[in-house]
This record gives structure tokens, sequence and C-alpha cells, in this order.
């Protein structure tokens, strides 16, 4: 054992590049010492023998530091340990410390001038240094401690980058299995349980833009790639379903430039039961069944329906609700009746409800007194949807109402059709100052004072409760125009 | 791994194109609007180009962009026209 034939090259702190043959000459030896950062003895070493580094080469030995570290961080602990003597890093796969079979740090291998070991010590002992070394180490405690597993051992336990390699997850990417994040590969195990009792074959219809049938096993599939629970499958099923009405126009807003996506919102006490947020942050992050459950969906989209951004979906923008849009009802928080009760279903069924629409748009107002105000505040928001002077839009908005805008409306007594119509009435501009740019034919042939509405009707307008009771804010998402989408809702077929 | 194909793996054969016609002069064309703006305008000017040059032309149109045209209307446009152009956006 010793430095060899093989020239290996390490980088030095101080820039230069050195070989380790080049190191050793007709008069003084090599003690190389092996630590990385991690290991506290490793840090005992650097700091007890790094000072020495003149000292010992007074004594014909040269300290050569070897740290398993990147560069930046092999400096670091020389500044910190007051190192004077040569540093170097050494990166995978740690040829030097193989070369010397250091299996732990520190590790110190004295070279004798012809590149043989002379003798080494493994950990930390000031007995045994003192025996190799021409000179004594500080005489502190701890005289003796043990060292820690050097990095080419740690790196033996981890698969490694080889040809056979198999990484699961990177090949579910290879096969276009993906919406761009990691997903859940679909096994047949974890499919099965998905659709438990279910006829794999049954299918949907087929999904728009290429027609792929949306068998149940291939929603499944989707629904373990997006990270679903088996519990959220009818609620997938629902969505997935309630996507696939002819009503709902999926091809065009498959294929369409503009932005918008499929909004899933779900109604009833399956919400509870799956532990769907409705509550504070619900379009945010951090709620399993709300973000997997709209994965799900849109996966059925991408997937099935081959709907691939930049591929059959020509979105010249698209947005991140098109990797998930699942909201909860906080049926709890509303004065009025839940959106499944308004859309025909009984007090108590699970729906989901789909809406063709694009990301939401916040609206603040903490100042607004009356109910009137804030539904100005809350529809101006809304002006510019879409383009800022393309008005009347003939497609649905989607408004969430956060808690404390709709506590002003209750303790006003407002009904959700009051809220509607009073944004309905209040967004209208003349027509003169809407011809600008994209427009309608209205704008463009109505007389220029002419009052415009921003919705060619108040039902355009869907109001949905949600998010936390603090914070005076709602949501507007604007809508996918030129799509003749309707709203559809499904039940839930689900039991508890 | 035994994996479950969220895809419709079915490899559907490409439709053979339409025997070409040699030419446009006595042919009928179909021109299609799929109602998006001003494809109208369009159609128009290639209408005249087209009858310039002695064809005939007939004129359709989707009742949505956003919708695929129906099986009807297809059937109308093979039955009736020698060749389509399809005006598609904006």
């Amino acid at each position: 054992m010793g430095v060899g034939s093989v020239e290996l090259s390490l980088a030095g702190i101080d820039g230069g590049v050195y070989r380790l043959g080049e190191l050793l000459d007709e008069r003084e030896r090599v003690l190389l010492l092996f630590a990385h950062s991690e290991c506290p003895t490793s840090r005992l070493a650097l700091e007890r023998l790094g000072p020495l580094g003149p000292a010992l080469r007074t004594g014909g030995v040269r300290l050569v530091c070897v740290v398993q570290e990147p560069l930046e961080t092999a400096a670091r602990l020389a500044r910190q340990h007051r190192v004077e003597a040569l540093v170097v890093a050494e990166r995978p796969p740690y040829e030097a410390a193989r070369r010397f079979d250091v299996v732990s740090v520190p590790t110190l291998v004295l070279l004798a001038r012809d590149g043989s070991v002379s003798g080494s010590v493994v950990g930390w002992s000031v007995d045994a240094l003192n025996e190799l070394l021409p000179i004594r180490v500080p005489d502190e405690e701890p005289r003796w401690k043990p060292g820690c597993e050097a990095r080419p051992a740690h790196d033996a336990h981890r698969p490694g980058p080889t040809a056979d390699s198999f990484d699961e997850l990177e090949d579910m990417f290879e096969r276009g299995w993906s919406d761009g994040l990691p997903v859940v590969p679909p096994s047949a195990d974890r499919v099965a349980a998905m659709l438990a009792n279910r006829d794999p074959d049954r299918s949907l219809g087929a999904v728009p833009p290429a027609l792929g049938e949306a068998t149940l096993a291939r929603v499944a599939a989707c629904a373990v790639l997006a990270g679903c629970k088996p519990a959220y499958f009818p609620v997938v099923l629902a969505a997935v379903e309630a996507m696939l009405d002819p009503a709902f126009n999926l091809h065009g807003q498959a294929v369409t430039t503009s932005p918008p996506g499929q909004i899933v919102i779900v109604n009833g006490p399956v919400r509870r039961a799956l532990g769907l947020n409705s509550g504070m942050g619900a379009l945010g992050p951090g709620c399993r069944p709300n973000l997997t459950i709209g994965r799900a969906v849109r996966l059925v989209v991408q997937l099935t329906g081959g709907a691939v951004a930049g591929g059959l979906d020509r979105a010249t923008l698209g947005h991140h609700g098109k990797i998930t849009f699942c909201l909860a009802e906080n049926e709890e928080a509303s004065p009025w009746q839940p959106l499944s009760v308004e859309r025909g279903f009984p007090a108590g069924a699970s729906t989901v409800t789909l809406v063709a629409g694009d990301a939401p748009l916040s609206v603040s107002d903490h100042r607004s007194k009356t109910p009137r105000e804030l539904a100005a505040t809350i529809g101006w928001a809304a002006a510019a949807t879409w383009s800022p002077f393309w008005w009347p839009l003939d497609a649905t908005s989607l408004f969430i109402l956060g808690g404390e805008h709709v506590q002003l409306f209750a303790e006003a007594g407002w009904s959700k059709a009051d809220v509607r119509n009073a944004i309905y009435e209040q967004i209208r501009r003349p027509a003169r100052e809407l011809r600008h740019g994209e427009t309608t034919p209205l704008v463009q042939t109505a007389d220029p004072e002419t009052l415009i509405t921003k919705w060619d009707d108040p039902e355009r307008i869907a109001i949905v409760v949600a998010g936390g009771e603090a914070g005076r804010f709602s949501a507007v998402c604007g809508p996918s125009l030129g799509m003749g989408a309707n709203t559809i809702t499904r039940e839930v077929q689900w039991t508890t | 791994m035994d994996y479950v194909s969220p895809i419709d793996e079915r490899v559907r054969q490409p439709e053979p194109l339409a025997p070409r016609t040699g030419g446009i002069e006595g042919k009928t064309v179909a021109l299609l609007d799929i109602s998006k703006n001003r494809g109208a305008e369009f159609l128009d000017c290639l209408e005249l180009h087209l009858r310039s040059h002695g064809a005939k032309t007939l004129r359709f149109s989707k009742s949505s962009f956003s919708r695929p045209a129906s099986a009807d209307l297809i059937e109308e446009i093979a039955l009736r026209g020698d060749l389509a152009v399809e005006a598609l956006a904006d």
C-alpha cells in the first residue's frame, strides 16, 4: 500500500492542484490526515494538528489534510481550525482514501520518502501520535477518541448511479406519466387498492382531446400517480364523470391557447370524512386530499386525454391551477345554502362541481362597511379578468368569498342572490371607455354612453365560501371564455 | 415492476389523405369558418382568389370554434366539396 504509480490529483484550497506523488521529495515525509466535517473527531484532529503544520515540517514531516468535502467546505474547516498546512479537497469516488484503505476518519497515514506507508493512526490517540510523529501533540483531553465512518464507507451503502440501477421515479418521468412533478408509481397493487371492488374495465367515456378511454383502471392509475388515498377515489370518479359531460366541453378547454383549467369544488359530508381543507389556506398548500384529488383529475386530462402542455394542450401560458385545483366549500362558515343545494342536490349530499376557470385573483377589502361597498370591491377586482375591455363576459366567473367578507354580507341579511345582483349591477362602464384593444361587438356597436355590464347575466356569477375566519380576503377566478362550458355537478358515490 | 398505464395505449392508424385533385379549376372548394373572430374575413379574401382561378366555392361554419365539427357537417363537406379550407383563428 502506498502512493503507487497511479497519479492522484487533488484540488488545494490555495487554488493549486496537487498530485500525491509530487508531495513526496528527498527531504521530507508526508503525513496525510483524512477528515470530513460531519465527524467531531475529524474536527478535533484538525484543531490539534492543524496549527502544528510548521512545527511538523521543521521535524521533516509535511502535513497534508485530505478533507472529504467540496472545496468551499474544506476551506471553511481549515479556517475554523486554524490549519497551517496544505489542505486538499477530495470528492467522490474518494480515490485517495480508497488507496489507503481509509474506512474511518480521522485517519493519519505517514508516508515514507519512497511513498510507502510507514505508520498510521485511526481515530484520535495522543499516545499513538506521539509514537508516530517527530513532535509531541498537545496533551489535552480527550486524549483518545474514536472516529467516524469515512465518506467512501457511507457511499458504499447507497445505490450508486451505475448503469444497472433503476430509479422508479425517474422511470415515471421517462414514460411521460407525470405533470412535471414526481409521482407515485401506479403499481398493480396500488391501482388494485384504489379500485377496491370496482370493475377496472368500466369506462367513464372518452377523454378529450385524444379520446383515450377513461377506464376505471386508468383513472385509478392517475389517482395513484397523483398521490391519492383509495378513500379519495369516489371524489375523483365523480369529478371525472362531471368533467366528461359534453356540456362541460373539456375538448375546448384542453386544447385552447387561453390559460383556464378545471376547478373542482367539493361539497357535503365527504369533505370532513376525507379531511379536505375548506378553512384557513383553502386554496393553498398543505392538504393532501385537496391537492391530490385536483391533481388526479388533471392527470386524467393530461395522460388519458393526451392534453400534454406544449403538445395538444396549446395554452400560451397556462397556470398552476392546471396542476391541481380542488377546493372544498366552507359550508360551516356560510350563512347560505351550499353550492350543491343551489345546484339541485339535497342537503347532506356529497357532490363535486366542475367549473372551467382561470387562476384565482385575490381581493383584499378590510375597509368596506356596507355589503354594497364590499360587493363593488370584489366585483371590480373581476373587471379585468379575461381582458379589461371585454365586456360583457358570457361565461362563469367563480367568486370564492372568505369568512369575514361573508360575515359582513350575512350580518346585513344579504342572500347569495343579493351579493350576485349587487356585483352584477355595480360593475358597469360606458361603452366609450371600453373601446380599446380586444372588445366585444356589443361595445363596438353600442351608444358611447350606454352602460355595459361586466357579465351578460347575474347567473354567470358563481359564489362559494372558503377560507379561514380571519382576514378580509376573497378571490375570483376568471372565466374560460369561448368554451360554452356549463358548470357540472355530480353526486359522490361513497360510504362512510 | 408491473404498472397500470394511465394512457390509452391503443395505436390508432392515421387516416389516409384524400386523393389530390391536381388543381382547382372547376373544382368545388368548401370553406369552413370555425366561428372565430375574423375567420370569415380571411375566407372572404380567399374565396375571391379561388373564384378568380376558376374554382367554385361553398361556405360552411361550425356552431362553436371550441368544439369539434359535427359528423354531419364533416360528411356534408366531404360530399359536396372537392377540396376544403378551414379558417382557424383570430
